[in-house]
């Protein structure tokens, strides 16, 4: 019989993504163990972004200054615009280093099933913001599954009247891999989308 | 390919136990209800993660179970491979005719590494066939239509995952559709569903259309080569092209053209195979259409499938079954049970194993050269 302070714990961690009972468990004892400083940081961090994190009114991004500081930043090309489902998406296209635009946020995919439409997804709110910016080509980073194609193409038919440059991210073969090892699916794709060279 | 032996745990009424097998020929006799065709089901199973007997995945399970797994070491291009499947949690008994159960976990692995479904059904192919399911003649367009994609995905790896894409479109349509029918969307988004919708139905439409027309081709040079007093039957694939139905679409709550509607039917002088023919015949035939399946899967891959044969019976013409299985790649594995040891002699020419059931056990297993 867990004791309930315990069991409360475990039973919170269980709901973060990715966590099962056993790691809730595992989580818990470990917090359990180590110094009761560790665990007030770990509250008290927690608390922290629930209060100091908002999204920013410009891309929706989370941040913790309005506006969020890819927003502010004078050195990004205000005319090329990202487009991606998730803030934590943001980070993946930063990594690369290669983007110097800004971008914007949608809140998910477009997906019936779930109940989601684009009034759900704000999809108004990205078309008046590139109607009332400078932006020249919107590069739409949804992701490569049915949700994410339907709802690239929805922005891309709401953009339409808006005289801007629409494009979507290439698919293709993951690069330093080896050819034997690309899905069938990612292979056609990658042959469909062919260039010379 | 050649399965050297199979391990069960919980399957059906199998004891727990390894089963070694010969590379070419295995005979499975005793008694009915002794098992025989529960280890075909399980090697059919190790290769697919499903049951050529039912689409009730919970009776797989022993009674009372509460896991199931099946595991099996298979030879391929020299190698040889550990594959197994585990599935957890049986639903509860008397649950309703779902397929699947929520909650239900399966753990696919290969030499004790967990891989992807896809992953996993491309180690090892089998070919089933079974006397006492005619689906394909006397069942559902929708059995046919599975048995067409099956054999789709045999021959085109890229086929299953393009197939998933197309269900899962329709069933987002489905959905918004009964949403604007309700007033909790507007229409603006459809254009984008529909375009979806169409991108997601070219590769299944075009798919089907070449697997159908080859496997049409295969199966007519088969009976011909036969001389089958049933020369000619026809096998139709009618695509259902993607139409605008709109308005009927949002009434109904669905959408009403595609490939889910797409039809594939046995004819013979312009009637329906399956109101035309004895079902002696209708077995044939289908016998016929799997080694026509098997042929087209020789021709996409080098190697060949494990063949299963359950319950051969009389009204099957077995000097036929005996000429097709000659003709069979030298490197088919071949597995057959029969209730009725005589029609088994039709298999017994070459090198076999003869294992003999018992309650669920192999009791004998003997070599004959």
């Amino acid at each position: 019989m867990t004791a309930p302070p315990l069991a409360n714990l475990i039973n919170e961690l269980t709901k973060l993504p990715g966590v099962g009972g056993k790691s809730a468990a595992r989580l818990a004892y470990h917090i359990l163990k180590r110094p009761t400083v560790e665990a007030e940081a770990l509250a008290a961090a927690i608390l922290d972004v629930k209060s100091k994190i908002f999204r920013c009114s410009i891309c929706n991004n989370m941040t913790d200054v309005e506006p969020c500081a890819l927003c502010s930043d004078p050195r990004r090309d205000p005319s090329l615009l990202c487009v991606v489902e998730e803030a934590f998406n943001i980070q993946t296209i930063e990594q690369t280093r290669d983007f110097k635009g800004q971008y914007h946020v949608l809140l998910g995919a477009l997906s019936p099933l779930k109940g989601i439409g684009p009034q759900d997804i704000d999809v108004a709110g990205l078309v008046r913001r590139v109607q009332n910016s400078n932006v020249h080509e919107v590069i739409i980073a949804t992701n490569p599954n049915v949700e994410g194609e339907a709802t690239a193409l929805y922005i891309a038919q709401q953009l339409k009247p808006l005289s801007v440059r629409t494009t979507r991210l290439a698919f293709g073969l993951p690069v330093g891999g080896d050819l034997e090892y690309a899905d069938q699916v990612t292979m056609s794709k990658a042959l469909e989308g062919r260039r010379e060279i | 390919m050649i399965l050297r032996h199979i391990t069960t745990q919980n399957f059906r009424n199998l004891g727990d136990a390894e089963t070694a097998f010969h590379p070419q020929t295995n005979i499975l006799v005793g008694r009915n209800g002794q098992g025989k065709t529960n280890l075909l089901e399980a090697i059919y199973f190790l290769a697919t993660t499903k049951s050529f007997r039912t689409s009730r995945i919970a009776s797989l399970f022993r009674f009372g179970a509460s896991n199931v797994f099946v595991s099996g070491a298979l030879e391929r291009a020299d190698l040889e491979k550990n594959l197994s499947v585990g599935l957890g949690v049986p639903p509860p008994v008397g649950a309703p005719e779902a397929r699947t159960t929520p909650g239900q976990r399966r753990v696919l692995m290969i030499n004790g590494e967990k891989v992807t479904l896809a992953a996993y059904l491309n180690a090892m192919s089998v070919f089933a066939y079974s006397a006492a399911r005619l689906e394909v003649i006397r069942g559902t367009p929708e059995e046919r239509r599975r048995f067409l994609d099956r054999g789709a995905a045999s021959v085109n790896a890229a086929y299953l995952e393009q197939f998933a894409r197309y269900m899962r479109a329709l069933k987002q349509r489905n959905a918004l559709l009964a949403d604007i029918a309700m007033n909790r969307q507007s229409a603006a988004s459809l254009d984008a569903w529909d375009n979806e919708l169409r991108e997601a139905a070219a590769p299944v439409h075009r798919a089907r259309a070449a697997y159908a027309n080859d496997l049409g081709e295969a199966f007519a040079q088969i009976v011909k080569r036969h001389g089958y007093h049933i020369a000619a039957l026809e096998m139709h694939y009618r695509p259902n092209a993607l139409e605008d139905k709109r308005r009927e679409e949002i009434r109904a709550r669905m959408t009403l053209s595609g490939p889910q509607r797409d039809l594939v039917e046995f004819v013979l002088e312009g009637r329906p195979a399956s109101e035309v023919l004895s079902g002696g015949e209708q077995k044939m035939i289908v016998l016929f259409l799997k080694f026509a399946k098997l042929e087209l899967f020789r021709r996409r891959h080098d190697d060949a499938p494990l063949f299963l044969l359950d319950d051969i019976d009389a009204e099957l013409d077995l000097e036929i079954l005996h000429d097709l299985l000659t003709k069979l790649p030298v490197a088919t594995q071949l597995f057959a049970t029969s209730a009725k040891e005589a029609f088994l002699d039709a298999l017994t020419t070459g090198p076999h194993r003869r294992l003999t059931f018992e309650n669920g056990r192999v009791t004998a297993a003997r070599d004959f050269a």
